[in-house]
């Protein structure tokens, strides 16, 4: 299984975050939100989000078209099995760092802001 | 999220429709209507977001054996400035890639365009040789049968369009707009069932003709092709991995698989053109100089090769992706 990059990680964190309301605009909300301060553009994530349909972690379908987007329809996405354990497994690589840059840089006090 | 407040104007709409892929278009479109705000957001966004899609898109419907043979097919025949330049171009309409099988009335037109441009390159050289030519051999009854032969050329050719859409409408396996999990599943088989077939029928062909290929002397660079597909077909288990348990995982996992063997069928189907391709390129170019009616007849003959096969890829592929669009809209009912 390949392991996931950063921004891929941040995506399927929002998708995973926004449940069954995950398409284009609320992605793209999330991952802004999840990368602060840094900005994030919304072509990246759409082409994040084919490159991981693509791998398998991740599926969509449109949903009905709403009048609210001139008639046309949702991508919805919903993170796969095998999202969920890369996903899994790159929490614990971070857990791994955080832990380890606690024990160099400022003992327990040090927290991850 | 809040409904937009107004709406982008309809001319800087068309706009930025014509420029996303159309893959990507409904949603992306959507998405960025959504957020609308005014002019100068909009096209500021939609600037920002289409280089993206179309790289993706690019990157999605790339077909790196077929890009490959495309290639090398150009190369051998124009060169490699001209390689150079149709190489991206070819990438980029593959990012443009209908959604759906071409309507008939354009189909049939770029029949006609084809064989009127034939037509053009008659006139052509017909007027730079006044009256008929005598030099070179060719006298006005071959000029004449040309022409007539180029006459015939637009009917023959909207018939094989017309032919092919009309086995494209014969089939239409999923006219459902909800499927049970179970009905899903049964159609995935079936459709695993029918490419294990073909993949076995098409390599045994494959390497049937890699073998007379050997014997008759072919290009040594296309048996070894036509051997490796041979076995990469034999050897491809479709079935491989599991089928997925829910309706969304087996419907994406439907999707992934059709898309996969579509993109094999669009190589098959070049590589099976392409002995033609280079033994009319090995005539034109052991074509005596001055000989320009040799030239001219096996420019024709390349143009309508390439025309076929790219038909024959447009109306199948187009299939295949209004099914993955059909896929995309199904419903699970229960």
């Amino acid at each position: 299984m390949d392991s996931l990059g950063q921004f891929e990680q941040i995506v399927l964190t929002a998708i995973l975050a926004l449940e069954h309301n995950a398409y284009g605009v609320t992605i793209h909300a999330k991952v802004e939100e999840l990368s602060r301060p840094r900005k994030a553009a919304r072509g990246a994530v759409y082409a994040t989000l084919d490159r991981m349909e693509d791998k398998g972690l991740i599926s969509s379908w449109l949903s009905e078209p709403t009048k609210e987007r001139g008639g046309r329809s949702r991508r919805h996405y919903r993170i796969e099995k095998s999202g969920e354990k890369a996903l899994r497994e790159s929490a614990r690589t971070a857990q791994r760092l955080v832990e380890t840059i606690a024990q160099n840089l400022g003992g327990l006090a040090w927290k991850p802001r | 999220m809040e409904a937009a407040l107004s709406s982008p104007p309809e001319w800087l709409e068309r706009m930025v429709l014509l420029a996303i892929p159309p893959a990507a278009r409904e949603s992306v479109a959507g998405d960025l209507w959504e957020t609308y705000q005014n002019p100068a957001q909009y096209a500021a966004e939609a600037l920002r977001t289409v280089p993206f899609v179309v790289v993706s898109q690019m990157r999605r419907n790339l077909n790196p054996p077929t890009l490959m043979l495309q290639g090398a097919l150009i190369f051998i025949c124009l060169g490699g400035p001209a390689t150079l330049l149709l190489m991206p171009a070819l990438m980029l309409r593959d990012a443009y890639r209908a959604q759906g099988r071409p309507c008939p009335r354009r189909a049939i037109r770029e029949a006609i365009l084809l064989s009127s441009a034939a037509m053009v390159l008659l006139f052509f050289f017909m007027s730079i040789h006044p009256p008929f030519p005598v030099r070179g051999g060719v006298d006005p009854f071959t000029w004449l049968s040309l022409f007539l032969a180029a006459l015939f050329l637009s009917p023959f050719l909207c018939l094989f369009r017309a032919g092919l859409i009309m086995q494209g409408d014969r089939r239409n396996p999923m006219a459902a707009s909800a499927l049970s999990r179970e009905a899903l599943a049964r159609a995935y088989e079936s459709f695993l069932r029918g490419s294990f077939c073909r993949n076995v029928l098409e390599g045994v062909a494959l390497a049937f003709a890699a073998v007379s290929g050997f014997f008759f002397a072919w290009n040594l660079l296309l048996v070894g092709l036509f051997v490796l597909a041979a076995v990469y077909l034999l050897l491809d288990t479709v079935s491989g991995a599991g089928m997925a348990q829910d309706f969304v995982s087996l419907r994406a996992q439907y999707q992934r698989e059709l898309a996969r063997q579509e993109q094999l069928r669009r190589f098959l189907r070049w590589l099976w053109f392409a002995p033609v391709l280079v033994a009319l390129h090995a005539r034109l170019a052991g074509a005596p100089s001055g000989d320009s009616l040799v030239v001219l007849l096996n420019c024709v003959a390349v143009a309508i090769l390439c025309f076929l096969v790219a038909a024959l890829n447009r109306e199948h592929g187009g299939r295949v992706q209004e099914q993955i669009g059909h896929l995309d809209r199904l419903r699970e009912s229960f």
